[in-house]
């Protein structure tokens, strides 16, 4: 049975690349059916240009580098063990914090050497002028936002693993040079706790909404942000 | 090899073989590179956690694509916010175009972007991920008929808006 010109149409318009012997055989069928299929194979030879991306840079390597980190199931590499196990990591404050683990982190310590060492240096050695990317969009994922003070001065901005689910991992431009910012939407920490590990040090900002952590070296006042920080992410209800 | 190294094998033979065509679906379903790249991670780091899962490699880039789409309904569940600047999209390079052939894939871009999500998103999946009908049906949920009729009908909205903008074509109205 053939194809008359109204079903051939629908099916060149839904399926223009059907390998239908039907279809096939219509296409052939007169001149009309050759003109209309002309066409149609013109349209899709632009729809694929116009589709057509380029792959980012470095995307694929860096998906690469999913299966290399640490989460959850996944065997955590000997290195991190032998570094933990070399007491590279120091804590000050005994105080405990309150994680609620569900990422496969026991422990802030662990955290930050795990996600800070896996992303941190890399992040920080690419600072550079302050992003362009759209700030607001990134913390409205988790109903806050950040004032003008803190979006002035990000210089990076990305999604990043916390201990209780996703959150931002940003580097700020300082007069002391690129610090890293790490927003945790879902985590709770004790105001104010420093955490020395390796030659970093870290302070815990507990926010209206979850909690961020400054991270910077040992030359850095990373305390003179704090203010900065505590002030800057707050909830988008309350301008409501 | 081990079943960890064994591991590590498929999901690199995952993001070789689909992360661009991820990428590109995401690109097209959000209109924001930033968000594709993320949307691609978030994929990626959820294919990895439960990779075992998949039992039919075969079946891997629709595995993939239901991933992303879960992400990024998960990613909009509160906030729909609208990205239709195609300046953002990372464009590959048309400057072996003439210059009327680069206007019209332009516009062409800016019409994809424009067509409601109904649409658009099994053209996409059709066009960028070369899926047939009845997958398209099967990975929206609907039947093979309505997948066709929007096909169908989101090519005919490109092309009369081509149309509209001075771009010649043939547009062949059934519905």
């Amino acid at each position: 049975m053939s194809m008359n010109f109204s079903e051939f149409i629908r099916q060149l318009g839904a399926e223009p690349r059907s390998q239908d012997p039907q279809f096939l055989r219509a296409r052939q069928s007169s001149p009309e059916f050759l003109q209309a299929s002309a066409d149609a194979d013109a349209f899709e030879e632009k729809l694929n240009r116009a589709m057509s991306l380029s792959e980012p840079e470095n995307m694929k390597k860096g998906l690469l580098e999913i299966s290399l980190a640490p989460i959850q199931t996944v065997t955590k590499p000997g290195w991190q063990s032998m570094a933990m196990a070399a007491g590279l990591l120091v804590v000050i404050g005994a105080a405990g914090i309150g994680w609620n683990m569900n990422r496969g982190w026991d422990s802030v310590e662990e955290y930050l050497a795990d996600h800070y060492g896996h992303d941190g240096p890399g992040l920080v050695a690419q600072a550079g002028e302050n992003t362009n990317k759209d700030i607001g969009r990134f913390f409205s994922r988790f109903d806050v936002e950040a004032t003008p003070e803190l979006a002035n001065i990000v210089s990076i901005i990305k999604f990043c693993p916390t201990p209780d689910g996703k959150g931002i991992h940003m580097v700020l431009n300082t007069s002391e040079g690129p610090v890293s910012l790490i927003y945790m939407p879902d985590t709770e920490v004790t105001d104010q706790e420093l955490i020395v590990f390796g030659d970093m040090r870290a302070l815990m900002v507990k926010l209206e909404t979850g909690s961020a952590v400054i991270i910077g070296s040992e030359s850095q006042s990373i305390s003179t942000l704090y203010p900065l920080i505590q002030e800057s992410i707050i909830p988008v209800l309350r301008n409501v | 090899m081990s079943s960890e190294s064994s591991r590590h094998a498929r999901f690199n033979e995952l993001v070789e073989n689909y992360g661009t065509d991820l990428y590109r679906y995401a690109m097209w379903i959000c209109g924001n590179d930033a968000l594709a790249k993320d949307l691609v991670q978030e994929t990626y780091l959820r294919a990895w956690k439960a990779l075992d899962k998949l039992n039919d490699i075969g079946a891997a880039k629709s595995w993939l694509i239901t991933i992303l789409r879960r992400e990024y309904a998960r990613t909009f569940e509160r906030k729909v916010p609208k990205f239709t600047d195609v300046e953002t999209v990372v464009i590959t390079e048309d400057s072996e175009l003439e210059p009327d052939d680069r206007t019209e894939i332009e516009l062409l871009r800016q019409s994809i972007m424009e067509l409601a999500p109904k649409y658009r998103e099994p053209l996409l999946l059709q066009v960028v991920l070369g899926h047939s009908c009845q997958e398209i049906s099967e990975q929206l949920g609907i039947s093979k008929s309505a997948v066709m009729t929007q096909l169908f009908r989101a090519r005919e909205k490109l092309k009369s808006q081509l149309r509209k903008d001075g771009v010649t074509g043939n547009v062949h109205e059934l519905f």
